[in-house]
């Protein structure tokens, strides 16, 4: 029966391996709390600035550690819903839309006092009267990003106010071998944003309750004026004012593409304000998407720093150092400068964050501060007008198929039945 | 199609002297198609492991060419990660595959010759079952999978992923292997061991397991490749709490916004180094494995 | 009182047991949750009977993901062995030279998922390597998006996966002809045979069995595909390469609809049940006609 011990061995050998591998990761560091924490990364928010951001929070905080979770893309709310769904739902998590999350009950709202005393629009981004995630900074979301040397040589001399006077912009451009617009077509976010600025613009600017009326059914994706704004996407399209490989272009790419001169136009979040260059900053200018009259809208969104899971193991630990990293001055130095955030805390001017920025920074924060036809951002708000949970997925996919597709009216019926099996 | 034409050694008995010298170019001209086709088929890999040595200039100005000079910065830049990605990766992988791998060679095995014993109907149900092991798509059972290990405790730990391996359907490649080998096994080898009045478990041990040496090692060469490169199960299974098998912390690390081409390639090189020696190292058992399969 | 051995048994009923518990029961619990309305963010479930299954029949992007999962499965199989019987058959020689070129031929097999994916990005991107050389030997005149229309990209992924099994295809293929006996194709000589009757005489109906397997394995291989595409595209752009399986999981973890994902499971495995005992019933049958 010697063997058999050996086969005994060998199997309990295993087992015990097994079991070793669970005590060779245990559960927190001892003394203190480790939090999650869910980031993302971009072009301009690198691993490095989150790991310097949790340090300098960090400190401010005893008895905290702090684990950086990162979003394999920039769709950490796909991400945070993965980790949920499989029970590892993180304890902080960056910039998420809290709407779904919320009505589940799984994040913890932040203290209306705390929000109130230090923020200029403190239910900017509340969902149902309650503020998940604290409004530190804003943006418009998308602009019109433009070169003016570029404007120049086409003999283009004022940024177009009208729809039609933007494709007249678009057409000399055309004529004098210019690419028009710049599309990152192949990240399906960047791919949505020109149908974003057309949706805002027009839908949205007429009607700003647009997407509340959507949740009670009393308006559709497949009404005629939303087809008639997408069908200006497929007009922008079908003139070749794209590329014709814009959806093989990386996102990454796109900004470079734009800031080297290859393209005249840009339509884009604010944050790309962070990587204008330098060096010839003044190339570069900023306008609203343009509407037929010439009104002006302002597609807005106040965004904001991370929210706490409700479920988490240390509340007060994670709510303080959520705290501080929202009110840290490191961090909105580097969100100025580097993702082009609009600062929102309260009794502060640019001045006071002691940050170098360029003049079509200056001009585009500008928008946030007037008093102008402000409405959510088509697919990036994220209070109450946010989009049901999976409808980001199905307009950004929508927004790719459109690029090659004339079916708008197939398109927009796809969304309807997105939007009503996601809300059942 | 030419490749008919030159058919492998079937060679006529006699042949002229200029039938020699057709013959000849047309041996040179099938190495040179073959070689081209292959290098042609293995392109990318070369462009893998040229563009882990080049500089990112390098690489951009001429992506095929040689990396002249060589430079191993990429390489120490991804191991000198703050995420330490390529050194956690790699353990982390390595536990799992040798935990596994040592857990479903016995299972398997024994089970396989304890199956070749039952009736006939009841083993070929069974292997019917476990034969739907091998088709599923792990899709279909990851959700009930996450529910169960965390009805055990076991979500988000290696001992979840590692037991997940185990009674899923690699269990059933192995029991497909043994049980074809088995076969070959004479019965009267077993028997004379039973006669002499061992046990089953330990003729299993002592008789039978020496003579399946090379089922096991199709096995665990095999078993080793597939938990290694596996994707779903550490993504879902595991998750990030944990630390990152090669595998997923290759895919979150090296996400969208990477066109730091020097990097992307010298953590790719590296994770992808370790099954490729072993591959070189035991090609003669890889092909014996797949050989078996291929024509049993 | 040998064959119940205790110990044996033991062990063997440990096997079952943990297939059991991870294959048979997610199996029934994906069948139960099929028919409910299983949400995770919200901790009820409510009996739904067929409405998933119902819901099946509307939803348009199943459908587009089912269609390029099967077509793709079909011309990637088909693809890969045909390619693979054709290399095989090229490098089925004895000297050295053509033993290191079957040793390399199999190394796309060897790289995770996520590695080729990631490979073939970098290759088939916009400013890639492919296209650079397509400009430069003037094949085309400006870059193609591989990457970039649904049609291409949906191409692509089939490329790269038609690529990594191919190196798997050839290998088994190499292995089946060098199982066949010398003596057959001299026989043949003697006989008169021409290269064309020897290859269709002796050599396909010899490679039968194996490309019945190489098939087999091939189609389960794709009707999983999962990873490849992860890394390649995404299942982009506009889904057009989101397999069934790249869906289950969207729709499961991102879109929090358990219940509807566990019914497309349940469909995925009943189509890939179906496809791969017709094909492989059908390839054995074929065996015996050769």
């Amino acid at each position: 029966m010697r063997h058999n011990r050996l086969l005994a061995a060998w199997l309990t050998a295993g087992l015990a391996l097994l079991a070793g591998c669970s005590a060779a990761s245990p559960e927190g560091a001892s003394g203190g709390a480790t939090l999650t924490y869910l980031t993302f990364e971009t072009p301009s928010l690198t691993a490095s600035f989150w790991d310097t951001s949790i340090a300098n929070a960090s400190k401010k905080v005893s008895g905290v550690t702090i684990k950086k979770l990162v979003a394999p893309s920039t769709d950490r709310d796909a991400y945070a819903k993965q980790l949920q769904a499989s029970g590892q739902f993180p304890d902080l998590l960056q910039s998420i839309t809290p709407s779904t999350f919320a009505q589940a009950g799984l994040l913890k709202p932040y203290d209306q006092a705390w929000v109130d005393a230090n923020f200029l629009l403190p239910l900017g981004n509340a969902y149902k009267g309650k503020v998940y995630i604290p409004p530190t900074n804003s943006q418009i979301i998308p602009m019109v990003f433009y070169n003016k040397t570029l404007f120049a040589r086409a003999g283009i001399t004022a940024p177009p106010k009208t729809w039609a006077e933007f494709l007249t912009v678009c057409d000399k451009l055309k004529k004098a071998g210019v690419t028009p617009i710049e599309l990152g077509g192949g990240e399906p976010f960047a791919a949505s944003m020109p149908l974003s600025g057309i949706l805002s613009a027009d839908v949205l600017g007429k009607n700003p309750q647009w997407l509340q009326d959507r949740y009670a059914g009393k308006v559709k994706f497949a009404d005629a004026n939303v087809q008639t704004a997408v069908a200006k996407y497929r007009t922008l399209v079908k003139n070749g004012y794209f590329e014709t490989g814009a959806l093989g272009v990386k996102y990454a790419d796109s900004i470079t593409n734009f800031t080297a001169g290859k393209a005249a136009m840009y339509m884009m979040g604010s944050w790309f304000l962070g990587s204008v260059p330098k060096d010839h900053a003044d190339d570069f200018g900023s306008f609203m998407t343009p509407t037929d009259d010439g009104s002006l809208v302002v597609p807005f969104a106040v965004g904001g720093s991370m929210a706490i899971s409700a479920k988490t193991a240390a509340p007060d630990k994670a709510t303080e150092f959520a705290q501080a990293w929202s009110l840290d001055p490191g961090n909105y130095k580097a969100l100025i400068e580097g993702d082009g955030a609009f600062p929102m805390l309260k009794g502060k001017t640019l001045a006071d964050y002691n940050v170098t920025v360029t003049q079509v920074f200056k001009d585009s924060y500008a928008y946030v501060g007037e008093q102008n036809n402000k409405v959510s951002s088509f697919g990036w708000a994220t209070n109450d007008d946010s989009m049901p949970s999976g409808l980001n997925d199905a307009y950004y996919a929508a927004s790719q198929a459109l690029f090659g597709s004339d079916d708008v009216a197939g398109q927009m019926a796809k969304l309807d039945a997105a939007w009503n099996a996601a809300t059942k | 199609m030419t490749l008919t034409e030159t058919r492998p050694r079937a060679g006529a008995p006699t042949t002229s002297a200029p039938d020699r010298r057709r013959r000849a170019w047309a041996a040179r001209g099938h190495l040179t198609a073959a070689g081209l086709l292959t290098l042609a088929f293995v392109s990318p890999i070369y462009l893998t492991v040229v563009n882990a040595f080049k500089t990112q200039d390098q690489i951009i100005r001429s992506p095929s060419a040689p990396p002249v000079p060589p430079t191993t910065q990429n390489l120490t830049d991804a191991l000198g990660r703050s995420d330490k990605i390529i050194q956690i990766g790699l353990a982390n992988s390595a536990v799992t595959v040798l935990v596994s791998v040592l857990l479903i060679i016995p299972l398997g095995a024994a089970f396989s010759f304890w199956l070749t014993r039952r009736p006939a109907r009841f083993r070929r149900i069974v292997l019917a079952v476990f034969a739907a092991g091998l088709m599923i798509p792990p899709a279909v059972v990851l959700l009930p999978t996450i529910r169960i290990l965390t009805f055990l405790h076991l979500d988000h730990t290696y001992p979840g992923l590692i037991l997940a391996n185990v009674g899923g359907g690699y269990l059933s490649f192995a029991v497909f292997v043994y049980s074809g080998f088995l076969r070959s096994i004479p019965h009267e080898i077993v028997e004379a061991a039973e006669v002499d009045g061992a046990g089953r478990l330990r003729t299993w041990w002592t008789i039978v397991m020496p003579l399946l040496r090379p089922a096991t090692a199709t096995v665990a060469i095999f078993l080793s490749l597939w938990i290694w490169n596996d994707f779903m199960n550490p993504q879902f299974i595991l998750g990030p709490l944990r630390g990152q098998t090669i595998t997923t912390g290759l895919y979150l690390s090296l996400g969208q916004y990477t066109t730091n081409y020097a990097q992307l390639f010298g953590v790719m090189f590296l994770a992808a180094i370790l099954p490729v020696a072993g591959y070189l190292a035991l090609q003669k058992q890889f092909v014996a494995g797949l050989s078996t399969g291929a024509t049993k | 009182m040998r064959r119940g051995d205790p110990a044996l048994g033991a062990v063997a009923a440990l096997a079952l047991g943990l297939y059991a518990l991870f294959i048979v029961v997610p199996l029934g619990m994906s069948a139960w949750k099929s028919l409910t309305d299983e949400n995770p963010l919200l901790a009820q479930a409510n009996f739904v009977g067929l409405a998933n299954y119902r819901d099946m029949v509307h939803d348009d992007a199943l459908t587009s993901s089912l269609t390029f999962t099967l077509l793709l499965a079909g011309a990637v199989t088909l693809v890969a062995n045909a390619a693979g019987i054709g290399f095989a058959l090229l490098l089925n020689r004895t000297s050295l030279s053509f033993r290191a070129m079957r040793t390399v031929a199999f190394l796309p097999q060897v790289l995770s998922g996520v590695i080729v994916g990631f490979v073939w990005r970098y290759i088939l991107a916009q400013d890639g390597i492919l296209n650079e050389v397509l400009v430069r030997t003037g094949i085309v005149d400006r870059p193609i998006t591989w990457l970039g229309s649904p049609l291409l990209a949906s191409f692509s992924v089939g490329l790269v996966a038609a690529w990594v099994l191919t190196g798997f295809t050839t290998v088994v293929h190499v292995a089946a002809l060098q199982s066949i006996p010398v003596e057959l194709h001299q026989a043949a000589i003697v006989d008169g045979a021409g290269p064309w009757q020897r290859f269709r005489r002796i050599t396909l109906p010899m490679l039968a069995p194996g490309t019945t397997i190489s098939v087999t394995i091939s189609l389960i291989t794709m009707l999983k595909l999962y990873d490849i595409i992860v890394a390649l595209t995404s299942g982009g752009p506009a889904n057009a390469t989101q397999s069934t399986a790249l869906y289950i999981v969207k729709l499961a973890f991102t879109d929090d609809r358990f219940g509807y994902a566990s019914g497309v499971a349940m469909l995925l495995l009943v189509v890939s049940a179906v496809v791969a005992l017709s094909v492989t019933g059908l390839l054995r049958r074929r065996e015996v006609d050769l």
